[in-house]
C-alpha cells in the first residue's frame, strides 16, 4: 500500500494533473481529441439517418415501421458492448484493484442503460403493428434477455448509489455486473428452451432470411455510427468520473496537508 | 523483537473525508495501550483497522509480524475484538452463543464454557441473550473476544456498559496479552494500561502519560 | 473438513434461532394463506380455472416468499454486528455464506410444505411428485444467488428496494423452466418426448450448479472487504 506521506501523485490520476504547463498541453490535446470524436460520431449518425430514410428501400411486408429495425438492433448491440465494458471494468477492479477499471464500468453503465431502454422501446414500436403486442408471440428469448439486461443495469446503478461510497460501492457493483453477465445468457437459453415448446413468431428479420444489399449497407453504416456514438458517450462520461475522482483526491490531500502543518507529535 | 503492532502512514477515509491519519504506531508485545480522545476523534476507526474489521485506505499495518492486508485469515485466529456492537444472537443462550463462535474457531464446548466462567457469567449460561442486561451482553462479548486465547486484544470502550465488578474483570482478562483499548475513563485506563495515545481529529496528539513514570 | 463444519454450524445456528424466536415461519405461513385467498377472489377461481392458473400462482407466491425469507437472513445479522463477528474468525466468508444460504433454503422449503398442500386444498391444484421435485430443485437454485444478493443488499442503505431488483433477473430462468414443468405436470401432459438434456429438471439442475459456483466465488467479495 502506498504511503501517503510521500507526495507522489496517484498514478491513476496522473494524466489529469493540472499543475504544470505540460499538463495543460495534455488536457488541451485531450479536449481536441474528444471534440473530434464527438463531431465524427454526430456526422456518422447523420449519415446513418440519411441511409435509413433515403437510401434503404421500404420493406414490402412490414411497411415504413420496419425502418425502426436499424436503430433498434444496433442499440441492442451497443447496449451489450457497454455491458461488456461494465463487466470487464468490474472484473479488473476485483482482480487487480484497478480504479480505472471501475471508472470505465461507472462510465459505461449509464450509457448502456440508455441504449437498452432505447432498444426496448423501439422493439415495442416495431412489434406493435406486426404482432399487436400479443404476449404469446412477443416474449421471445431476445426480448426477455434485453428486458433482464435493463433490470441488471438498473440494479447496478442502484447499488452504486445506495452502497457506502468508495470500496464497498465498487466491490458490490462489480459483483452485480459479473453475476448479470452470467445471468443474461442463462435467461436467453431458458426462454429459447421454452420457445421450442411454443413455436413463436414467424417474421424475424425484415425481407426474409437474407437482407437485400441496400438494407445491409444501411444496417452496417448505422452500426458503425451507433457504436461511435456509444464510444463517445462513454469517453465523455469517463472523463467526468475522472474529474470527480480527482476532486475527491484533492479534498483528501488538502486535509492531509492541513493536518501535517499542525505538526506530528 | 517483532512488535505486536506496527503502523506506518496508516490512513482511513470515507469518501472525501479523512477520518484517521496519517498515523505511525508501534506497540511491543505485552504492552497495553489506552486510546483516548473525544467522540469523533477516530478511536473506533483506528480500532477497527487494528482488528482487521476494515482495510486502511493507505499506509502499512503489520500485526503480530504479519501483513494485515495479505494474512487476514491467519491473523483473525490470533486476534480478539469487542466493538461497539455486541453482535450476539438474542434467541440463543449465553452458552450457545459462545459454543457457536467456538465452533467457528475450530474449538469445542469446553473452551466456550471456560470463557463463560472467565467473564463471570457461568450462572447465566442457560439464559437467552435477549434477556440479558446490556452490561451482561457486553461481558459476554468480551468472553467471545478471549475465547480463542488471542495474542492481541482490541477493545472499543469495553467499560461503557460495565459495572464495577465488570471493570475488575478487565484486568483479569488481559493476562500477558497485548491490548489496545479505547476508553473515556482515564482512571480505568491508568489502572490497566501501560501506555496511552491521544487522538485528536484523526491524528496522534501524543502520549498524555509520557511525563509521568508508568509501572508496566 | 473445516469448511463443512462451519457451514453446518452456521446453518444450525440460524435454524435454531428461528425455531426459538418463531418470527419468520409464522409470517411466511400467513403470507401464503393470504396470497391464496386473494388469488381465489381476484381470479374468481373455480374447478376449471383453479388448476389452470395454479402454476402461475405457485411461482408468484414462491418468488415473494423467497424475497422475504432471504432478505431477512442477513438484515438482522448486519444490523446487530454478528455478521462481522463471524467474519472475524478463521471460518471464512464462503463457508459462512453457504451456511446462511442453506438455512434460508430450508426455511423456504418449510414454507413450501405449507404452500403446496394449501394449494391442493384451496385451489384444487393437482400437486404431484413431479411438482414437488421441480419446486425443490428450483428452490436450491434460487437460494444460492438469492442469498448472495440478500447479503449484498443488507450492506446498502436501501435493502428493501434493492433485493427485488437484484433477485428477479436471476430467478427468471427458474420461473420460465420450472413454470413450464409445473404447468405440464398439472395439466396431466408429459414432457417425456424431450431429449434428456432438455428435460426441465436437468436444465434447472444445470442452472443450480452454475449459480452455486458463481455464488461461492462471489461470496467473499460481497461479505468481506
Amino acid at each position: 500500500m502506498r504511503s501517503l506521506r510521500s507526495s507522489a501523485p496517484d498514478p491513476n490520476l496522473a494524466h489529469l494533473d493540472t499543475n504544470s504547463l505540460a499538463a495543460d498541453r495534455r488536457i488541451r490535446a485531450e479536449d481536441r481529441r474528444l471534440n473530434a470524436l464527438t463531431a465524427l460520431a454526430l456526422a456518422s449518425m447523420l449519415a446513418a439517418a440519411g441511409m435509413i430514410f433515403l437510401y434503404a428501400p421500404q420493406d414490402a411486408l412490414q411497411g415504413p415501421v420496419q425502418r425502426v429495425f436499424y436503430l433498434h438492433v444496433n442499440s441492442a448491440i451497443a447496449a451489450y458492448v457497454c455491458f461488456a465494458m461494465v463487466v470487464g471494468g468490474g472484473a479488473a477492479y476485483l482482480w487487480k484493484e484497478s480504479v480505472r477499471g471501475d471508472r470505465l464500468a461507472r462510465a459505461a453503465a449509464t450509457v448502456g442503460l440508455v441504449f437498452t431502454t432505447n432498444a426496448f422501446v423501439m422493439g415495442m414500436i416495431w412489434a406493435k403493428p406486426i404482432w399487436n403486442w400479443d404476449p404469446s408471440k412477443t416474449w421471445d428469448a431476445r426480448v426477455t434477455s434485453t428486458a433482464v439486461l435493463w433490470v441488471v443495469y438498473a440494479g447496478y446503478l442502484l447499488v452504486r448509489r445506495f452502497a457506502t461510497p468508495g470500496r464497498p460501492a465498487m466491490r458490490l457493483a462489480a459483483v452485480v455486473g459479473i453475476v448479470g453477465f452470467v445471468d443474461v445468457p442463462v435467461v436467453h437459453f431458458s426462454v429459447q428452451w421454452w420457445r421450442t415448446l411454443h413455436p413463436g413468431r414467424v417474421i424475424d428479420a425484415p425481407g426474409g432470411p437474407a437482407l437485400p444489399p441496400e438494407m445491409l449497407l444501411a444496417f452496417m453504416v448505422t452500426m458503425v455510427a451507433v457504436l461511435l456514438l456509444a464510444g463517445t458517450l462513454v469517453a465523455i462520461r469517463y472523463r467526468i468520473e475522472a474529474r470527480r475522482d480527482q476532486l475527491e483526491e484533492r479534498a483528501v490531500a488538502a486535509q492531509l496537508e492541513l493536518a501535517a502543518s499542525h505538526g506530528p507529535r | 523483537m517483532t512488535p505486536a503492532i506496527r503502523a506506518e502512514g496508516l490512513m482511513q477515509r470515507f469518501g472525501a473525508l479523512v477520518a484517521l491519519g496519517p498515523l505511525d504506531l508501534e506497540l511491543a508485545p505485552g504492552e497495553r495501550l489506552a486510546v483516548l480522545g473525544s467522540n469523533g476523534a477516530g478511536k473506533t476507526t483506528l480500532l477497527r483497522l487494528l482488528a482487521t474489521a476494515a482495510r486502511p485506505a493507505a499506509g502499512r499495518l503489520d500485526l503480530l509480524g504479519l501483513d494485515s492486508g495479505r494474512q487476514r485469515d491467519r491473523l483473525r485466529a490470533r486476534l480478539g475484538y469487542a466493538g461497539h456492537q455486541v453482535g450476539l444472537y438474542p434467541a440463543l443462550t449465553a452458552l450457545e452463543n459462545l459454543e457457536f463462535f467456538a465452533r467457528l474457531h475450530g474449538l469445542g464446548r469446553v473452551d466456550a464454557a471456560s470463557a463463560l466462567e472467565l467473564v463471570g457469567l457461568a450462572s447465566l449460561a442457560g439464559r437467552s441473550v435477549g434477556q440479558l442486561s446490556r452490561g451482561q451482553q457486553q461481558r459476554l462479548s468480551l468472553g467471545r473476544a478471549v475465547l480463542h486465547r488471542p495474542e492481541l486484544l482490541v477493545l472499543d470502550e469495553p467499560d461503557a456498559s460495565l459495572d464495577g465488578e465488570g471493570r475488575n474483570l478487565l484486568g483479569r482478562l488481559f493476562g500477558g496479552r497485548t491490548v489496545v483499548m479505547a476508553t473515556h475513563d482515564s482512571t480505568l485506563a491508568r489502572q490497566v494500561c501501560t501506555r496511552a495515545l491521544l487522538l485528536r481529529a484523526g491524528r496522534a496528539a501524543g502520549d498524555p502519560w509520557s511525563l509521568r513514570v508508568v509501572d508496566a | 473438513m473445516q469448511f463443512l463444519r462451519v457451514v453446518f454450524a452456521v446453518a444450525q445456528k440460524d435454524l435454531r434461532s428461528e425455531l426459538r424466536a418463531r418470527e419468520l415461519l409464522p409470517a411466511l405461513a400467513q403470507f401464503v394463506v393470504l396470497a391464496l385467498v386473494i388469488a381465489n377472489f381476484a381470479f374468481d377461481l373455480d374447478l376449471v380455472s383453479g388448476p389452470r392458473l395454479s402454476p402461475g400462482i405457485l411461482w408468484l407466491v414462491l418468488v415473494f416468499a423467497g424475497l422475504v425469507a432471504f432478505g431477512r437472513a442477513f438484515a438482522a445479522e448486519k444490523e446487530s454486528g454478528s455478521l462481522e463477528a463471524m467474519l472475524l474468525t478463521p471460518a471464512g466468508p464462503a463457508a459462512i455464506f453457504a451456511g446462511k444460504a442453506l438455512a434460508s433454503a430450508a426455511l423456504l422449503v418449510a414454507c413450501e410444505a405449507v404452500l403446496l398442500p394449501a394449494m391442493a386444498v384451496f385451489l384444487g391444484s393437482p400437486i404431484s411428485a413431479t411438482v414437488v421435485v421441480t419446486v425443490l430443485v428450483a428452490t436450491a437454485g434460487m437460494a444460492s444467488l438469492g442469498s448472495l444478493f440478500a447479503a449484498l443488499a443488507a450492506q446498502t442503505r436501501a435493502r428493501d428496494l434493492l433485493l427485488p431488483v437484484l433477485a428477479l433477473p436471476i430467478w427468471v430462468p427458474f420461473v420460465v423452466v420450472g413454470g413450464k414443468a409445473v404447468q405440464v405436470a398439472m395439466s396431466g401432459q408429459s414432457l417425456a418426448a424431450l431429449p434428456l438434456s432438455s428435460q426441465p429438471l436437468i436444465v434447472m439442475a444445470d442452472f443450480d450448479i452454475l449459480f452455486l459456483v458463481v455464488a461461492s466465488l462471489a461470496a467473499r467479495f460481497v461479505l468481506d472487504d
